[in-house]
């Protein structure tokens, strides 16, 4: 008799203890400041206390983040809003969940199409015949370089684009290997002091928009399965976002260790701001250029691109 | 006198030289080069803060896993083509439409079926590695002296005692010669998915140090895999000679 109670006493303490055991989540982001949020959200203890146990795993590359969210090594990922609806476009069951970063005046300024020394550029039609680098065809910065393109009357396919990725800017724009690289801070800061070139425009000020640059994304299935996860994740988001917008030097040190960048390299970068609040017209834009940019082939459902 | 070994190293010891004024004396700026002391720095850094070995036990945990896999698979496969011509030949069309596609064409499919890790690693490697073991096993039974195989039957063996007693260890040395191929291989593919896809080991470390602007830190992790590489093989040739001596040398000329 005293063996079954201390049996079921011991069954007891397993189930009390795996109850209050933190739900595990991984979120997949780039090694860029947008997910900022998630990763304040871990270095202050956010996560822990609303019951999450929460990692970050760090992707090379942004266009990967959808494949490793339906494979599950990943439940929650920061894909660009391009590589997002790109995705979903191709029928992945992608759904928003929270915002991370958005485009504001800061981050805007930080965004420049940079000319290498020897090309001149004074005007939007300058851009025409000459070779671009851009992180990525179809990527964030590229999109919006086409827009303000066709914003300023100039056909983007007189345009010759090609990648470049953002460490090897430097030595492909000293080399002459490209006329111009889209790039951002801190690229542009050490391209300035090294000589390199000058800055042709800072395109993303002059379109001056405040849609979403990366938001947390998760497949439908796993989300609709998790709405107490979801429910936290949203908590400890909006508690991360404004620690993050509040003090640029924990910001700092957080994307720091996250994307093993150097503290100093880190500070000289301002971050992007961190919204966690998403709305599904702030998409709609980004489907409308990217529509107009012939970059989605379906008509997409705003009502269903964000879990409610 | 110097010895053999001192004057191959005069060369690239006077390349690193060059190397080190160069980039010091033209204040070289860039993101992807870096004097060679900084990336001795950047080397024994990274050795260690443990960084490097564990990288280095992630890749080489999914190289081998997939050189094992890819081993049982490719011997069996080509033990039984070499054998059974019959066989050979219907599978021919099979073997020679899947053979040439690129393991890392598979990377897209392999992320989504098997999620980031080793998983995902092993099955790439072992789809890479498992061609030249089959080709070289199947070439290598087909090699056996015909003599063997008549003795093998005046003696009535069964099927499974031909392959323990006469073929495996007639063919072994070129067998062995197919896996030291294919350890090269197994490597360059394991950095070769890190770098593209997942998020573990060596290559990964290589994409970090790149992002993250750190040259002689990318460049210290390639030197480390071509120490690897370089005592991967030196390892097996010393295997391949101290197990089969001058058999080794059969192997070598095929």
């Amino acid at each position: 008799m005293n063996r079954c109670l201390a049996g079921l006493a011991a069954i007891a303490v397993v189930l009390l203890s795996g109850g209050a055991q933190a739900q595990k989540i991984q979120i997949g982001c780039t090694p860029t400041s947008d997910c900022v949020s998630a990763m304040a959200a871990i270095d202050e203890g956010i996560f822990k206390k609303h019951g999450l146990d929460a990692e970050m795993v760090l992707i090379g590359i942004n266009s990967n983040i959808p494949a490793a969210i339906l494979s599950n090594s990943i439940q929650i990922g920061g894909p660009t809003s391009t590589v997002f609806l790109q995705a979903v476009d191709g029928g992945l069951d992608l759904v928003a969940i929270a915002g991370a970063s958005k485009m504001s005046p800061t981050s805007n300024a930080a965004i420049s199409a940079f000319v290498r020394k020897g090309v001149t550029i004074n005007e939007p039609k300058d851009f025409v015949g000459k070779k671009v680098g851009a992180p990525g065809l179809g990527a964030f910065l590229h999109v919006l370089f086409v827009k303000w393109l066709v914003e300023k009357g100039v056909d983007p396919k007189s345009v010759n684009f090609v990648e470049v990725t953002f460490p090897t800017m430097t030595d492909i724009i000293k080399s002459g290997g490209v006329d111009v690289v889209l790039t951002s801070e801190p690229t542009v800061t050490r391209m300035l002091d090294a000589g390199l070139g000058t800055v042709a425009t800072r395109y993303a000020a002059d379109l001056g928009r405040t849609e979403p640059i990366i938001f947390y994304a998760a497949s439908r299935d796993w989300a609709e399965k998790n709405p107490e996860i979801i429910k936290k994740f949203r908590l400890a988001i909006a508690e991360g976002a404004a620690v993050v917008n509040a003090d640029r030097e924990k910001a700092s040190v957080s994307i720091s260790k996250f994307a093993k960048q150097p503290i100093e390299l880190v500070r000289a970068t301002t971050p992007n701001q961190s919204d966690p609040v998403l709305k599904s017209e702030q998409l709609a834009w980004w489907i409308d250029i990217m529509s107009s940019q012939k970059m989605l082939q379906s008509k997409l459902d705003l009502d269903k691109l964000i879990l409610k | 006198m110097m010895p053999e070994r001192a004057k191959a190293l005069a060369l690239p010891i006077a390349l690193l030289l060059v190397a080190e004024i160069w980039t010091r004396a033209l204040h070289v700026q860039s993101d992807s080069l870096a004097p060679p002391s900084a990336v001795a720095a950047a080397l024994i850094e990274a050795l260690s803060d443990g960084s490097m070995l564990v990288a280095t036990r992630d890749t080489l945990a999914s190289a081998f896993a997939g050189l094992l896999a890819s081993s049982a698979i490719g011997l069996a496969l080509g033990i039984t083509l070499g054998m059974f011509q019959i066989i050979d030949r219907l599978m021919e069309v099979t073997i020679e439409t899947i053979r040439p596609i690129p393991s890392i064409a598979l990377l897209p499919i392999a992320l989504i079926a098997l999620g980031f890790g080793y998983r995902m690693e092993i099955a790439i490697v072992t789809f890479a590695c498992v061609w030249p073991i089959l080709i070289l096993s199947r070439a290598a039974v087909r090699g056996i002296e015909p003599r063997l195989l008549e003795v093998s039957r005046a003696l009535r063996l069964s099927l499974g005692d031909q392959v323990r007693k006469i073929i495996i260890p007639a063919s072994l040395p070129r067998i062995f010669v197919a896996f030291r191929l294919s350890a090269g291989i197994a490597l360059i593919v394991a950095v070769s998915v890190e770098i593209a896809i997942n998020p573990i080991g060596l290559g990964a470390a290589i994409m970090t140090a790149q992002q993250a602007l750190r040259p002689d830190l990318m460049l210290a992790y390639l030197l480390w895999i071509g120490v690897i590489g370089y005592a991967l093989n030196r390892g097996l040739v010393i295997a391949q000679q101290r197990l089969f001596g001058r058999a080794a040398l059969v192997g070598e000329a095929s």
